[in-house]
């Protein structure tokens, strides 16, 4: 009875803890989005003193979400993100999976140095030699393009790692039944190998989607015009060139963090398993 | 050749083609730049030389924003970790509704770390920013936050790592998934205490998901540079004026190609140097 007692008031205790864990992790993109839908002179009007009117709009308005689309052609760096994440994302998959196949099945020499160039490679994140890279690029005329922001981005080496490790938890026994039915390799690979997994494809095209929609210095650094701009190089323009117009920042990037989470959120059940299934125990 | 022979050897050549699209890749826009910059940043006038060094050692503001780049990630990278680590214990306790809370602790990682940084440089703003109106509720005055050299450095450490540790926490979270519970039983049957079933069973069990998330946090956070581009821009008075962010501005706005290719092999040095270190140190609690 007493232990009960107990454990009722720990579980109470871990869950205030939580909801005030939650209450900081929240508090930044619920005051965005709510700050989002007011125009400048109310934010500022409510700043001081602090009441639910400093946080929660008075007047609410869409004229902020109607004007970045309308006067500052938001459209433009959305579309953009989206058809380069669109691309990269299937690449980027195809790419690091066969890769994650042939180091989960096979064995071949210069195996394990191979593997850790690739774990090395992914250790050097791209904004470390941004500078380099965007010489060659430029080199390569890329500068400026679609293709400029997706290539340097395909070499993903923690997907193709998830991919590994996830692909050798797969029995050999199952590629061998496809094997001896006369399946070859395209199809053990499409049929039987990636159906298997979901969670780490999942797992996989999120993390390169979230990378790649959040990133900001490479973009940043190869998109010259307004015409490839993407979504987070668009939104440091905006403050830039409009540094008394909070309220347009606030809706700009409520679109920017609201995308991710509605993506998250439905498919956080696969992630956890693709995370989990990454080897990293014990 | 028979075709016997000749089957054998496509069979061999299968892992190879498989790795060549991901190995092409790594090669051309990893490697290649890598190689490219650091080999550069030697060169003069076509001639090997020194002298990018010797001019950039000579240079005070260097080393201050090495001395600020260090300052930050010797506070961030434990903070971070450790704030990490508590909260992958947290959720790991097998209780009703632990998922919502995992995916809200998560959700933060989601933000792009430019509009984090818009964002907070909004609410940390000195005139009209919530955080100030916030504080005025505890009779707190009015804080500088962005704008105070005391502050400044600071607050960009605590905007990351509101940013960062839900990502951290999903790693060392596999990590600890992956712990036999009836390992948990039997230490609290031999009467080990919280902590002690922490430190000496916890912790040893899940090193490969710490080194791993201490590596890469490292190496994530010695290139931290949008908060400096977009809200603090270095200041003030250089209080936040971080190598990345030379290497930015020599760069891109003073044309100075050599000294940012020079400044950008220290900062890949000086990130090897560490995980070195961390390696090193990580693999000795092992042995013990």
């Amino acid at each position: 009875m007493k232990n009960q007692t107990k454990a009722t008031l720990s579980h109470t205790l871990l869950y205030c803890v939580f909801v005030m864990i939650s209450i900081i992790a929240l508090f930044p993109i619920f005051y965005i989005i709510l700050a989002s839908f007011r125009s400048d002179a109310e934010i500022f009007k409510y700043a001081l003193p602090f009441s639910v009117k400093t946080i929660v709009p008075v007047d609410w308005t869409f004229d902020n979400y109607r004007i970045i689309f309308t006067e500052f052609k938001f459209g433009t760096p959305l579309l953009n993100t989206f058809i380069v994440v669109g691309i990269l994302v299937p690449i980027n998959i195809l790419v690091a999976s066969i890769a994650g196949y042939a180091f989960a099945f096979y064995q071949f020499k210069g195996k394990n140095a191979l593997f850790s160039i690739f774990i090395v490679s992914f250790m050097v994140p791209t904004d470390s030699i941004a500078l380099p890279l965007y010489s060659f690029v430029n080199q390569l005329g890329l500068v400026d393009s679609y293709w400029g922001l997706i290539l340097p981005s395909v070499s993903s080496g923690l997907a193709m790692f998830l991919f590994t490790q996830f692909f050798r938890g797969i029995p050999k026994n199952f590629l061998e039944a496809a094997r001896i039915d006369g399946a070859n390799l395209r199809q053990t690979f499409t049929k039987i190998v990636i159906p298997l997994s979901t969670p780490v494809v999942i797992t996989a095209a999120l993390m390169i989607f979230v990378t790649e929609w959040n990133n900001y210095l490479w973009p940043l650094l190869v998109t010259r015009s307004p015409d490839v701009r993407t979504i987070q190089v668009a939104l440091a323009y905006f403050k830039d060139e409009n540094e008394t117009f909070w309220s347009y920042i606030y809706a700009a990037a409520s679109i920017s963090a609201i995308v991710p989470v509605l993506l998250f959120l439905p498919l956080q059940k696969y992630f956890v398993q693709g995370v989990t299934s990454s080897g990293l125990k014990g | 050749m028979d075709s016997s022979d000749y089957k054998r050897k496509v069979e061999k050549a299968i892992p190879y083609l498989l790795l060549l699209p991901a190995l092409l890749f790594i090669l051309v826009f990893k490697i290649y730049p890598i190689v490219s910059v650091t080999v550069n940043s030697f060169i003069r006038n076509d001639q090997f030389t020194f002298r990018t060094y010797s001019i950039l050692f000579r240079d005070k503001i260097f080393w201050n924003s090495l001395w600020t780049t260090l300052k930050m990630n010797l506070v961030m990278i434990p903070l971070q970790i450790l704030i990490s680590l508590i909260l992958a214990l947290l959720v790991s306790n097998p209780v009703k509704g632990v998922g919502v809370f995992r995916s809200i602790f998560y959700i933060p990682v989601t933000m792009a770390i430019s509009v984090a940084s818009v964002t907070w440089g909004l609410m940390m703003n000195v005139n009209n920013g919530v955080f100030n109106s916030i504080l005025s509720v505890f009779g707190i005055g009015r804080q500088g936050f962005f704008t105070d050299p005391k502050q400044a450095l600071w607050c960009i450490v605590i905007m990351a790592s509101w940013k960062g540790c839900g990502y951290w926490m999903m790693y060392i979270l596999a990590g600890l998934k992956g712990i036999d519970i009836s390992l948990y039983e039997s230490a609290r049957l031999d009467g080990a205490g919280y902590f002690t079933i922490l430190t000496k069973v916890t912790l040893p069990l899940i090193r490969h998901a710490m080194l791993f998330v201490v590596v890469a946090n490292t190496s994530a956070n010695m290139l931290l540079f949008a908060p400096t581009k977009l809200i603090t821009e270095g200041g003030p008075q250089n209080s936040t004026n971080v190598l990345m962010y030379e290497v930015y501005k020599s760069a891109f706005r003073n044309g100075n190609m050599s000294r940012a290719g020079a400044i950008t092999t220290i900062l890949l040095v000086l990130i090897v140097a560490m995980v070195i270190i961390q390696f090193k140190m990580m693999n000795k609690d092992v042995e013990e």
